[in-house]
């Protein structure tokens, strides 16, 4: 494992750089895992602001702060981590089978054959485009699970949009923004490598494809869990 | 979707005809359980500590850190932990269950068991589905605890609250209202979870590949799923707290 990140870190900054296989796969990555994204942070900003504002009403007595914190909660939380997790069972899973099912059919003992090394070939193009695929779809889950928010604050308890946005202005700094941006980025390198580890270990056999991609996915999904809490714990430092 | 229900109907109805039998479902019980306690437990000690860390930065404005140890573990009984167990049972036993269904449907082995007079569904789904819907809530119970644990390792070090504290307000906080809510979205996200990988192992078509395609297909629709499926009991249970309570 040290020795893939590590690998893979190394010929990421070297030359040559294959960027029509980096769009490809950030086509893959971001643009076709936006919908479900989008659609499943629209509706766990709905949930979160129905259950901060039952907590709410239980301590403070009244759900004046809701919005503020929901945005607080958005920011810091829910945006960066439920994006990241659905593209870990979306882009982790697949990528994970198909580095596995190549690893069977030996295509990848074949490529070094041909003296092509597997990791600059597969896994690089595969890293650098989770990372900006994390990039901006922590930034696009996070506005838009706002905006749900915003709507929701309004129809379900009655905050007009101003009166969202007062709140998250004194709540909110733009430094939420940047930590999200980067918790985002995080977890999206984290995703590519750890498939791709259990795909070129993949045992052979179409369970063996199966369970590589089981493995991956749930490695990936506790990975990203610890370093939301670490550096969550680190961030904290900083407000 | 259509072939979904009409599945589940199916479902349903062999096992109102004749319920399977009590060994084969508690050794699916048994199977989950244990593949999945380890990931669960280490996944809801981390979420304690997230929850503790964020509601501390929050509670800290009003001087209420007493509510700590309350709120973080309503927060987890109610919202969090189903959510959380939800997503590392679909990572885990959905993906292999789908993928063990749809193994044995490319190789041919459920139109044998049709041959050998056996009905697939009474045989095979069935005591799956009973089993991820029952082994969810132990695995619940394990991961909620934890979670405390780790909330109150984290308030201890990171707050310094001291433990008595942290503890004495999570009765106050976490209502039997708040445990009933938990348990009942625990349920639906099983059964949602249970319904989608069964469906999609069993319609599974075109070999090898066909797998591994149902794999990842029930890993989004699992996902999907239980997102919304979040969205609809939060806001029926919204719903219905206005109505009895008349909030």
């Amino acid at each position: 494992m040290v020795d893939l990140v590590s690998k893979t870190i190394a010929y990421t900054v070297r030359p040559p750089y294959r960027f029509k296989d980096i769009v490809h796969q950030l086509h893959f990555v971001a643009v076709e895992s936006a919908p479900i994204v989008i659609l499943c942070v629209c509706f766990a900003a709905v949930v979160t602001i129905i259950e901060a504002s039952f907590h709410m009403k239980m301590v403070v007595q009244n759900d004046a702060l809701v919005p503020g914190f929901a945005a607080l909660l958005i920011l810091r939380e829910l945006g960066a981590v439920v994006a990241a997790l659905l593209v870990t069972s979306r882009v982790g899973a697949g990528l994970a089978a198909e580095v596995g099912s190549m690893q069977i059919t030996e295509q990848i003992d074949a490529l070094r054959m041909l003296g092509i090394n597997p990791i600059r070939f597969l896994v690089v193009p595969r890293f650098v485009a989770c990372v900006l695929g994390g990039f901006v779809l922590s930034i696009l889950a996070n506005l838009i699970c706002l905006y749900a928010a915003m709507l929701v604050s309004q129809f379900m308890l009655g905050y007009s949009p101003g009166g969202f946005l007062m709140g998250m202005r004194a709540f909110v700094d733009f430094k939420d923004l940047v930590f999200a941006v980067i918790k985002g980025t995080v977890f999206g390198a984290v995703i590519p490598l750890f498939s791709c580890y259990y795909g070129f270990r993949c045992q052979s056999g179409a369970e063996g494809v199966g369970l590589a991609t089981t493995r991956s996915v749930v490695a990936t999904s506790v990975a990203i869990i610890v370093l939301d809490f670490l550096l969550g714990w680190l961030f904290s430092y900083f407000y | 979707m259509g072939g979904g229900l009409l599945f589940l109907g199916d479902v349903f109805r062999v096992a109102v005809k004749k319920p399977p039998s009590l060994h084969i479902v508690s050794e699916q019980i048994w199977r989950v359980t244990t593949q999945s306690v380890s990931t669960t437990a280490m996944a809801g000690f981390f979420v304690g500590a997230i929850s503790t860390v964020q509601f501390t930065l929050q509670v800290k404005e009003f001087g209420a850190l007493g509510y700590l140890g309350g709120l973080s573990t309503s927060g987890t009984i109610r919202e969090v932990g189903p959510l959380l167990i939800a997503f590392m049972l679909s990572g885990k036993v959905g993906a292999f269950t789908s993928a063990e269904l749809g193994t044995m449907r490319v190789t041919e082995q459920i139109d044998a068991i049709r041959c050998l007079g056996a009905n697939p569904l009474q045989e095979i789904i069935l005591p799956r589905f009973l089993g991820i819907i029952v082994s969810s809530f132990f695995l619940l119970a394990a991961g909620l605890m934890m979670s405390i644990l780790g909330g109150l390792l984290m308030g201890m070090v990171f707050s310094g609250i001291n433990p008595d504290e942290y503890l004495r307000h999570i009765p106050t906080i976490v209502t039997w209202s708040s445990i009933v809510s938990g348990l009942f979205k625990c349920f639906v996200f099983a059964f949602v979870l249970a319904s989608i990988c069964t469906y999609k192992g069993y319609t599974t078509t075109g070999g090898a590949k066909g797998v591994g395609r149902s794999v990842v297909n029930t890993a989004v629709a699992t996902m999907v799923g239980i997102v919304v499926a979040d969205w609809l009991t939060s806001f029926m249970g919204e719903i219905a707290m206005r109505l009895f309570l008349g909030e």
